[in-house]
């Protein structure tokens, strides 16, 4: 057997790392941003594309798909390589790779500023780009099982193994979300409504969260933290059995998510059930990574990487406790909706992928420069000054959603709700928001050091090895593949491909043969009462979806005396199933909508949109002037419903016919209430006058964007209201 | 690099590099490699991966009917449940089917084998359940009655799996199957009838044929010495503790080892009919001793099995006088609350526990259920050298008139001049008098030796060399006869020495086993170990290797459990043939005879101790019965009142397995490893 | 609630590609060994920077 000499492509591994770095710093200022328009709501007044709802969907996409994404491709091409003694199968499919994620972000982060955004969490990129990502992701799983197939490695260790379940399975999850009908270039409507698409939306977000942040980054604790501790993983069996029982539990926990919803009670049961049952592999897991430390707690004292990655253990460790803590019913009862889960998400974000990423871009850059890292202090200043960042953000966030959801359930004696205001709540928390922000400076800080560190090694390091030279000490050691037999040699060589291609086929073929089946619901017991939308409500919808309205209102009212008495009637399943996309939201920085219709009067709801702040003392809503200039674009609304048609909405023909009239006359009326208040009246009409006077375009009010919205506010929960709270016009 | 059986793979340019000089590079960097016959038989060896597929599909299906059953138990009547009933209960009976079919088909097969054999043993009613569980899932998802076992049917095969699979700890680096061939070398030098030498691999060995035998080198066949002088060590073959000395003509046995120079001999025999491999020709070594063991579980599961079916039809009768569509439901329940799922976990989770923790004090054995006839042994035999005494070091007396210094010094040095291996051991004891030159030196083979100078003559060697008049031959010791110019001096006798702890291992054990020591040797020890011995001891020496066995085979009819601790190769038909065959080794990894077991001889100490513990582990495995039993009755109750719900099916079957399984762990832990580990501090 | 047949179908495809997965493995001896894989994955097989990048500076050296 020759020894064969090969090269490992490090170029690829460091322009993954360069990536991490500069979009981890975007995504973390995004945040940080966020964070402060909690405490100054109206820091980017007017400017729409710096609004809260649509900078969320950024934070979140740029956080989860660029900065942890690239930390994950950089990882993998690194210890796939080294795990298999093979270069990276095709330099094509790697540069397509790279390039290719680096557009999907950029495209990413034009779009999602702009409104494009599907409202589904974690999911909000529309149709094309979601056809690039699946593309990507694509070249990423050959590129990756082809090194595995001419891998000089019999054995693959167990990191892998992770890495392939990663793959194959975003890339199932992807797809079965995405599924969704254009209506154009930008726009799209998702192919299941209400329950269904809530409970598609979960099952996706759930194992976004559990394969896209927590197996790959299992795979590369178990190579980096023995790597960077030069010792062997504590027990290699437990990792197998630690990796089987994950990839077996994880996939059904997505309905806990929706607990109390509107989702049937077996179907969120079940999710509570195998949620609980995932702290066993998730512990085992953790304790294994531990354990690799154990006997090198004085390395770890004095080497900052070990330091990062025993915090990062650590927070998953904590994560995945609290994971199947929080899908327990009655916890969920109270942590759901509140900042408490912004403290979860964040701890498993901040100390398991953050941390766990620093540690290994501490380690890998110094060895990939051929160097020592530029300054130990300085990591280790990252290291505390980021701890404290996660404390700092963690705590003040549980405390904050403690507080919110006591209040929220608080009652009088005499049975009415003691905080009947929702901005009671709001304003209870704002010190905890003020200490977030803190927190949050506080880590992109060390973020920061850390970039300056890394130059400062980089800038030190050999610069001249753009590519270094390996040498594989051994060839491939099956003789049974090189020589003889036939069929065996062919199914042994294509066992990963050939069943990842089947999976495909029989994933598309599926497809195609029950979606139909599913827009055309015949099941779907039907409330006679509820309706479809109405044209300018359609739009009006679309309007709320672009603003990202849902990041910050839920429409779920839950089965609770404190919500049936704040809300109104419980939410039922039935009342969503003209819902495309479904907008239940998952967090309540604003009270519920679900009920909101006829509960203010227009007026109210413009004035609001206006200056949140005069209708609400004390709101942390931001103005949103421009729905009051801009004109609704009507071009496409019958577009829009015929594509609805097709997802199953019952229009006629008529009435996408007279759409735009129908679209009028709504406007008409709801522009008559408006002008039922002499001061908008007075206004309205100079603004006309002046418009006329100096020959410029004017828009009538009937056609701007926030009669849409309005129109679509008023319709919402009314279709089964029992009782009429009709211009109750409470203090809230 | 394969870590747990310590060996490498080595690639190399054979162009550049010759394989003899790779050895020798290796050698010198620490990493002999071994060489033995037992690698020339290209024997490829399939690991059997059954049960881990078993496993991973009942597991696969456990956990898919799981959540395909669970929602029932949330919610009984939903809308939506009843739209998807049909399609979980087909699916779920989809799953089922291979778990049925493959991953259970084990214990079908034990089951019918058990019947024909007359045996009633605990696959009986486990396939019993099993089948039962089917048919009535089956028959209620298809007749729309309920929900079916389905869980509880994947759940039992699942964790009956598990517990196959934990008791299945397998030391892959040990062979407890090793024989002659891997004590023999691969090739020998042959004098071809032009008197050219050449190597051939022994097989290739015929009567006749003409060996050389250089020192060190092993014998591969019976044959007659020709030339030379040899000096055989057989210790490792018959337990002789002391080289013997051979004249031209005499009749050498294979597997002694040359001493000294190099002989010639002439085969008379091939390989395998040799006097000591043809032991591996015996039966024993054929037959597979698990099936003629009733374990524990077995005779357990008798009465078990008995009772349960009588329960069943007891029940069944009941219920047709009162209800009779209840009778058919009762008698099914029955026998699926009664399957044996805890009772069966109960020994494979107590064994393999034990098992891991001997390993862990390094007592390898090569199956779990080792451990409960360790348990029922009453008759221990040891042999003597090297399994009670150390091969390493041996005790040197003198007894005699004291030695001049001058004398000392003439000793040292004449027996610095000889290979013998007594001259070498004496001559570590005593290299730090005066070294002289010797004036002249000479070496009667087989007898002893004779040094000169400045007059003085010192003969060394065996009495009659030494000195006629002193044949003190009452004594069977070994020794050797020094006289000074004639004079008669005294005498170095050899004892061996014997392994630390010896003393106690003894009367601890023989409270209450029968202890015998079957030597190969000659009897020179008898009195020494009359005192280390507890009274009622057996002492049998020149033991030749068959004699070993037929010593034990006589034990066994008189109806002894009997084990056997031994470690060379004459051993090999005693420890196959006894109940429990132990084998002691300095080094486990190089070589130790076909065995049950394989101890590391530093832990001998704890011999009694192992042996106290693996009774304690049965104690476990009857509580844990006791403790399952329970389960059994409370499940009993639901069954035969007509009660028993799949929920209370689902909760009842995995609860009681995994308390026996934290049972059996937390009482493993608290008498095996703590006793084990206290009794190897102790010494 | 039909999405349920959709979410199953895919769920238990998943699943059934795993157990496939797992049973190739098994089959390939991938768990035979599972110790030497730790310590393997330890080891650099990277050509020794002192023969690869000593050259160049000796001849810098001569420069």
């Amino acid at each position: 057997m020759e020894v064969e000499k090969f090269y490992y492509d490090n170029k690829i591994v460091k322009n993954f790392l360069y990536a991490t770095l500069v979009w981890g710093i975007v995504g973390m200022s995004v945040g940080l941003l966020l964070a402060f328009m909690f405490l100054f709501p109206n820091l980017t007044e007017g400017v729409s594309w710096l609004s809260f709802g649509r900078l969320r969907p950024l934070h979140t996409n740029a956080v989860i798909f660029a900065f942890v994404g690239n930390a994950i491709f950089a990882g993998v091409y690194y210890s796939l390589q080294r795990l298999l003694k093979a270069r990276m199968w095709s330099k094509f499919l790697s540069n397509f790779n790279f390039w290719g994620w680096q557009l999907i972000i950029v495209a990413a982060a034009i779009t999602l500023p702009l409104g494009i955004t599907t409202s589904k969490e974690y999911a909000e990129l529309e149709w094309p780009i979601d056809i690039a990502i699946a593309l990507v992701w694509v070249a990423f799983g050959a590129n990756m099982i082809g090194t595995i197939l001419k891998r000089r490695q019999r054995h693959l260790y167990v990191a892998i193994w992770f890495y392939l379940a990663t793959f194959v399975t975003v890339a199932v999850l992807h797809i079965v979300n995405s599924m969704e009908l254009p209506v154009s270039f930008l726009k799209s409507y998702s192919a299941y409504a209400g329950v269904q698409d809530a409970l598609v939306q979960w099952w996706y977000g759930h194992n976004a969260v559990a394969f896209f942040l927590t197996t790959p980054f299992l795979g590369l604790m178990y190579y980096f933290v023995p790597k960077a501790a030069n010792r062997p993983v504590y027990s290699y069996k437990l990792s197998i059995v630690h990796f089987w029982s994950l990839i077996f539990i994880y996939i059904w926990a997505g309905p806990h998510h929706l607990l109390y919803s509107a989702l049937p009670d077996w179907a969120q049961s079940l999710g509570v059930t195998f949620s609980v049952m995932l702290i066993a592999p998730s512990w085992g897991g953790m304790i294994n990574g531990l354990l690799t430390l154990r006997g090198a707690w004085d390395k770890v004292r004095v080497d900052p990487v070990l330091k990062f990655m025993v915090v990062a253990i650590t927070g998953y460790g904590m994560a995945t406790f609290e994971g199947p803590m929080l899908s327990l019913k009655n916890v969920n009862a109270i942590a759901h909706f509140t900042d408490w889960i912004i403290a979860h998400v964040h701890v498993g974000a901040l100390a398991w992928n953050g941390f766990l990423t620093f540690g290994m871009v501490y380690w890998l850059v110094p060895k990939l420069f051929k160097t020592n890292l530029w300054s130990t202090k300085l990591a280790n200043a990252h290291f505390w000054i980021g701890t404290l960042g996660i404390v700092m953000y963690a705590l003040p966030m549980y405390v904050a959603g403690f507080v919110q959801a006591f209040m929220w359930k608080q009652f009088n004696p005499d049975g009415t709700l003691t905080y009947g205001n929702f901005l009671e709540t709001v304003s209870e928390i704002i010190p905890m928001y003020w200490m977030r922000a803190i927190g949050g400076t506080l880590y992109i800080t060390g973020m920061i050091i850390l970039l300056y560190n890394i130059i400062a090694t980089i800038r030190q390091g050999s610069s001249v090895t753009d590519e270094l030279a390996e040498a594989a000490p051994l060839q491939r050691v099956t003789k049974r593949r090189t020589a003889k037999e036939g069929y065996h040699t062919w199914l042994e060589r294509r066992p990963v491909k050939l069943t990842i291609y089947a999976t495909i086929a029989i994933l598309i073929g599926g497809m195609v043969q029950i979606i139909p089946s599913l827009i055309v619901d015949d099941y779907i017991p039907k409330i006679t009462s509820v309706k479809p939308y109405t044209p300018l409500e359609l739009e009006g919808r679309d309007i709320y979806i672009r603003e990202s309205c849902n990041a910050c209102h839920s429409q779920m009212v839950r089965p609770f005396r404190s919500e049936v008495e704040r809300y109104g009637e419980y939410s039922k399943s039935g009342e969503y199933v003209y819902d495309h996309p479904f907008l239940w939201g998952s967090k309540r920085t604003g009270p519920d909508l679900f009920r909101v219709g006829g509960k203010y009067n227009d007026n109210w709801h413009f004035n609001h949109f206006y200056d949140p702040q005069t209708t609400s003392p004390g709101s942390i809503m931001p103005r949103y002037t421009w729905l009051i200039k801009n004109e609704v674009d009507k071009s496409m609304t019958e577009k829009k419903m015929q594509a609805m048609v097709t997802l199953g909405v019952p229009y006629t023909e008529e009435d996408i016919a007279r759409a735009q009239t129908w679209m009028d006359e709504q406007g008409t009326k709801i522009e008559q209430s408006l002008l039922n208040d002499p001061d908008f009246a007075k206004t309205y009409e100079a603004d006309k006058k002046y418009a006329q006077e100096n020959n410029e375009d004017f828009v009538e009010m009937r056609n701007r964007e926030v009669v849409a919205l309005i129109a679509y506010l008023q319709r919402l929960g009314t279709d089964i209201k029992v009782k009429t709270n009709n211009e109750e016009v409470s203090s809230n | 690099m394969d870590f747990p059986k310590k060996t490498v793979r080595i690639t190399y340019a054979a162009g550049e590099v010759s394989l003899k000089e790779l050895v020798v590079l290796l050698a010198k960097l620490g990493y002999e490699p071994y060489i033995s016959l037992e690698n020339a038989d290209p024997k490829k060896k399939k690991i059997n991966r059954k049960l881990t597929y078993q496993l991973g599909i009942a597991g696969f299906a456990f956990g898919n009917v799981m959540f395909l059953s669970f929602p029932g138990y949330f919610q009984v009547d939903e809308f939506w449940l009843n739209q998807f009933k049909g399609m979980f209960h087909w699916l779920m009976f989809a799953f089922s089917l291979p778990v049925v079919v493959y991953s259970a088909q084990d214990y079908f097969k034990s089951a019918y084998k058990g019947l024909r054999s007359g045996i009633l043993n605990i696959d009986i009613p486990i396939a019993l359940g099993v089948v039962v569980l089917f048919v009535r899932s089956t028959l209620e998802i298809a007749m729309h009655w309920g929900d079916g076992f389905f869980d509880s049917l994947t759940g039992l095969v699942f964790f009956l799996l598990v517990g196959k699979f934990f008791q299945q700890k397998t030391y892959s680096y040990l062979s407890f199957e090793r024989d002659y061939k891997s004590y023999f070398p691969i090739a020998i030098t042959r004098i071809s009838n032009n008197n050219s030498e050449e190597q051939v691999p022994i097989y290739e060995v015929n009567p006749g044929d003409r060996l050389l035998i250089r020192n060190k080198e092993l014998l591969p066949v019976d044959a007659i010495l020709l030339k030379g002088d040899a000096l055989i060590d057989y210790s490792f073959v018959t337990g002789e503790a002391v080289p013997v000395p051979k004249s031209s003509g005499a009749k050498l046995f294979a597997g002694g080892r040359q001493e000294g120079s190099i002989i010639e001999v002439e085969a008379v025999k091939g390989v395998a009919q040799s006097y000591l491999t043809q032991l591996w020709s015996n039966d024993v070594f054929n037959a597979n001793k698990k099936h003629l063991f009733q374990s524990l579980t077995d005779k357990i599961s008798k009465h078990f099995t008995i009772g349960v079916l009588s329960l069943a039809i007891l029940a069944t009768v009941f219920w047709l006088f009162v209800d009779v569509s209840m009778a058919i439901q009762v008698f099914t329940a029955v026998l699926i609350v009664a399957c044996p799922c805890a009772l069966a976990l109960a020994s494979p989770f107590t064994l393999g526990n034990i098992l891991r923790i001997f390993g862990k004090h390094q007592l390898y054995l090569k199956e779990s259920y080792i451990i409960e006839q360790m348990a029922q042994v009453d008759t221990v035999v040891f042999d003597k050298t090297g399994t009670i005494t150390t091969n390493a070091k041996s005790k040197i007396t003198y007894e005699g008139i004291p030695l001049t210094e001058e004398e000392s010094s003439l000793l040292t040095s004449s027996l610095r001049a000889s290979n013998h291996p007594l001259s070498r051991a004496l001559y570590d004891l005593l290299h730090t008098n005066n070294i002289t030159t010797l004036d002249s030196f000479e070496e009667v083979s087989g007898k002893g030796i004779v040094g000169y100078h400045n007059q003085q003559k010192m003969k060394i060697g065996s009495p009659g060399f030494v000195t006629a008049a002193q044949p003190s031959e009452e004594e069977n010791k070994t020794s050797v006869y020094i006289s000074s110019n004639d004079d008669f001096k005294g005498r170095f006798v050899f004892q061996n020495t014997y392994r630390e702890g010896l003393l106690e291992v003894f009367q601890t054990l023989g409270n209450n086993h029968d202890i015998v020591i079957l030597s190969g040797d000659n009897d020179g020890e008898k009195s020494r170990l009359e005192m280390i011995l507890p009274k009622n001891a057996q002492l049998l020496f020149e033991q030749k290797p068959d004699d070993k066995l037929n010593f034990i085979k006589a034990l066994q009819q008189q109806g002894k459990k009997v084990m056997m601790v031994g470690d060379g190769l004459n051993d090999a038909g005693a420890l196959a043939q006894s109940n429990v065959g132990i084998a002691i080794s300095e080094n486990v990894n190089v070589f130790s005879p076909a065995c049950d077991g394989i101890m590391d001889a530093s832990k001998f100490k704890a011999f009694a101790a192992f042996m106290a513990v693996s009774k304690k582990a049965l104690t476990i495995i009857k509580w844990s019965f006791a403790l399952s039993l329970l389960y059994n009755l409370v499940g009993l109750g639901f069954a035969v009142s007509g009660h028993l719900s799949p929920v209370v099916a689902a909760i009842l079957m995995p609860l009681s397995s995994i308390s026996i399984v934290v049972f059996t762990t937390v009482a493993t832990y608290f008498l095996g490893e703590r006793l084990l580990k206290r009794e190897i501090k102790r010494n | 609630m039909t999405i349920i047949y959709l979410l199953l179908t895919v769920s238990v495809i998943v699943a059934i590609v795993f157990l496939i997965a797992f049973i190739i493995s098994v089959k390939n001896g991938q768990y035979d060994d599972t110790y030497t894989p730790s310590i393997r994955m330890l080891f650099e097989d990277e050509v020794i920077k002192g023969v690869s990048e000593e050259k160049p500076k000796t001849k810098t050296d001569n420069q």
